[in-house]
């Protein structure tokens, strides 16, 4: 990579120095992030989401601060009630707030080291600092489903952590489970997951993910999912809150016949940035990719979605569909929209659409002729543009808990 | 005082005149057809009524106890009483019917001073008015007319009509793509609602609606104006003879 490309960044060795002395791998991974550094603007993948702003702040480890204090849940964390309840902050499991109880098929267990490498520039920053999190096992069907519940804070400095999430599920095997990540106001933070996911011959995970971090906080995830034959991955992401967020999800088919879905949907004000970078690589005959993405976007804000499908010459009979819709709220927002297909095969069916619009006067006049007054007329239309994404979700419990941040979001707007 | 009055009306839309100095008086208690070939300004005259952008009121008012709403948004018309049953309804994804229905009902309490509606009575009341007009009772939790056929599309404006309670309620073109089944409910759901505190206006291009809701005074408009007007017999004649004459006078 040349020169031109890099960007100076606190995580060299200062941020070393602050942590005790690297196992192995974390030292390999320290020393490729030293020679390849944070993406820049020129980096293709990373023009639409400049990394400037999060490289000037000072962080620290998170785990080197001793001023950090969470004892509790935070009241505005939504409460999966019927799951297993599985709580990190600052990326490190913590016993004393989660509440596994046993159920069979199911193994979770904190994740030590940086096992699985990734590729992806932010997971090497991951993998040279890797500070905490769980592998989580599924054998059979588990019948209650999970709820991960992420909580960033940083002391009186900034502060970043680097969890590792691994996800399991064995063939056959049936899983649920429920992301949220949440944050304390402050100093900002930094949370840098990297996930791992495996689905078996015909097993079945789905995995929602919630994303709304405190507003000054930057939230950078990379997900990476080997699908294998006849298998199910469906997968829903909300992004409603973070300075800076972006959901990197990349899939390899490894299977026949397998199907995913990733679905997602954002809303953002202010200054807010998100970005969504899928990446389905389609090498095996037989499968299918669904993509459908809607964002709404008000004040200054910046929405991002590049998805790519690679089609290799062997994938015949692949189906990969993707579509991104963004609705404006105002004139101050971008939007960038890049879907890729790259297709070797010459039978498969493929497309992606992508519509940029502002709320219907139709619509807007609709409403209006029934006596609503123009605000609670938009307010409607714009939960209704979001609530249609999450047609998508099949778990009733979770699709009311989306909702319901959906509407908690509505209102963070309609007051700020 | 007439209830609503529309006085010498003129109206253009993008520098072409389409109304052309309409004046109708409505009574509470009154029904009132309005027929008239396509493209005379039937539909034109309902959007002007019920404050839709784009049109240019050149001349004229409309009156409702005496008060011009021409200044007055959309909406406010709609909470002062004024309702409009759209020929074509808009779907709109991801908004329930029943999240919708209990906004307009509220606003409407609301600007009439009173507290919101609870969900038990909503649903209660829903489910009731929906008997009337024969719909499922799970429509209310489908999105708002999104995947509805034509017949459900009417049977849900009529719907909204009997929850809202307006005192002018307007139907523009109401009978078009109903079956002579839906065309009954949909008619006996108007007729239930009228009475001497309201006054409708039906827009229509065929008598055959009119066979069911009985009006008692027919209006011709051909080019923008009130060429004739009479009793319900005019729209048999009408039926029988088409509009041929009117459009020659024209």
């Amino acid at each position: 990579m040349k020169q031109s490309a890099l960007l100076d960044h606190p995580f060299g060795a200062r941020y070393a120095a602050a942590l005790p002395a690297a196992d192995a791998a974390r030292q390999d991974a320290r020393e490729t992030l030293a020679l390849e550094g944070l993406p820049g603007p020129k980096r293709e993948e990373w023009r639409f989401t400049p990394l400037r702003g999060l490289a000037k702040i000072p962080f620290i480890p998170a785990a080197s601060a001793d001023d950090i204090d969470v004892c509790d849940l935070p009241a505005d964390v939504p409460r999966f009630t019927d799951a297993h309840r599985i709580v990190l902050v600052n990326g490190v499991y913590r016993a004393d707030l989660s509440d596994t109880a046993s159920e069979t098929g199911l193994t979770v267990t904190e994740a030590k080291t940086p096992d699985h490498g990734v590729d992806a520039p932010l997971a090497v920053l991951n993998a040279a600092y890797m500070s905490g999190g769980v592998t989580i096992s599924v054998r059979g069907v588990v019948a209650k489903p999970v709820h991960l519940v992420s909580i960033g804070a940083a002391g009186a400095e900034p502060a970043a952590f680097h969890p590792r999430l691994a996800i399991a599920v064995a063939p056959a095997a049936k899983l649920t489970i429920l992301e949220t990540h949440h944050g304390l106001p402050g100093q900002p933070y930094f949370s840098n997951p990297v996930t791992t996911i495996s689905v078996g011959t015909a097993g079945v995970l789905r995995r929602y993910v919630l994303v709304r971090e405190d507003s000054e906080a930057f939230h950078l995830a990379t997900t990476v999912a080997d699908v294998a034959a006849d298998a199910k991955f469906d997968a829903f992401h909300l992004g409603l809150g973070g300075a800076l967020v972006r959901q990197e999800i990349s899939v390899d088919f490894v299977g026949e016949g397998a199907a995913v879905r990733l679905n997602g949907a954002y809303a953002l004000m202010g200054r807010a940035h998100h970005d969504f970078t899928t990446f389905m690589n389609h090498d095996m005959p037989n499968c299918t990719s669904s993509q459908v993405f809607k964002g709404v976007v008000d004040g200054e804000s910046r929405g991002v979605y590049q998805g790519r499908v690679l089609v290799a010459r062997h994938a015949q009979k692949t189906d990969g569909q993707q579509l991104h819709k963004a609705l404006f709220l105002s004139r101050g927002p971008q939007i960038d929209c890049k879907p890729e297909l790259e297709i070797y095969a010459d039978d498969v069916k493929c497309a992606h659409g992508a519509t940029t619009g502002e709320l219907d006067p139709d619509h807007l006049f609709y409403l209006a002729a029934r006596g609503i007054d123009p605000q609670a007329a938009r307010l409607l239309l714009v939960q209704g543009f979001l609530a249609d994404a999450l047609e998508n979700v099949d778990d009733a419990v979770v699709r009311d808990i989306l909702s319901g941040e959906i509407s908690g979001w509505l209102m963070r707007k309609a007051s700020a | 005082m007439a209830l609503l009055e529309i006085k010498n009306l003129h109206v253009s839309v993008g520098g072409k005149k389409i109304l052309n100095g309409i004046s109708l008086a409505l009574n509470a208690g009154e029904v009132h057809a309005i027929m008239g070939p396509n493209g005379t300004g039937k539909s034109t005259l309902s959007n002007v009524i019920a404050g839709r952008d784009g049109y240019d009121v050149t001349e004229g008012q409309v009156l409702l106890d005496g008060q011009d709403i021409l200044a007055m948004e959309a909406d406010e018309r709609a909470r002062a009483g004024v309702f409009l049953a759209f020929q074509y309804p808009v779907e709109i994804p991801g908004v329930t019917t029943s999240a919708f229905l209990k906004t307009a009902i509220n606003a409407k309490r609301r600007a009439e001073g009173k507290p919101e509606i609870d969900a038990m009575e909503f649903l209660k009341l829903v489910k009731a008015k929906q008997k009337l007009l024969s719909m499922p009772d799970d429509m209310i939790k489908r999105a708002l007319n999104v995947g509805f056929s034509g017949g459900e599309k009417k049977r849900a404006e009529v719907l909204q009509m009997t929850l809202l309670e307006p005192r002018v309620a307007i139907l523009d073109e109401t009978d078009s793509g109903l079956d002579i089944d839906a065309l009954k409910i949909v008619s006996e759901g108007v007729n239930t609602l009228r009475g001497p505190d309201r006054t409708f206006l039906i827009i229509t291009h065929y008598q055959r609606l009119l066979n069911y809701i009985v009006p008692d005074h027919v209006h011709v408009l051909v080019g923008g104006r009130v060429v004739a007007s009479g009793g319900k017999e005019l729209a048999e004649q009408l039926e029988a003879e088409g509009y041929a004459r009117y459009l020659s006078a024209a």
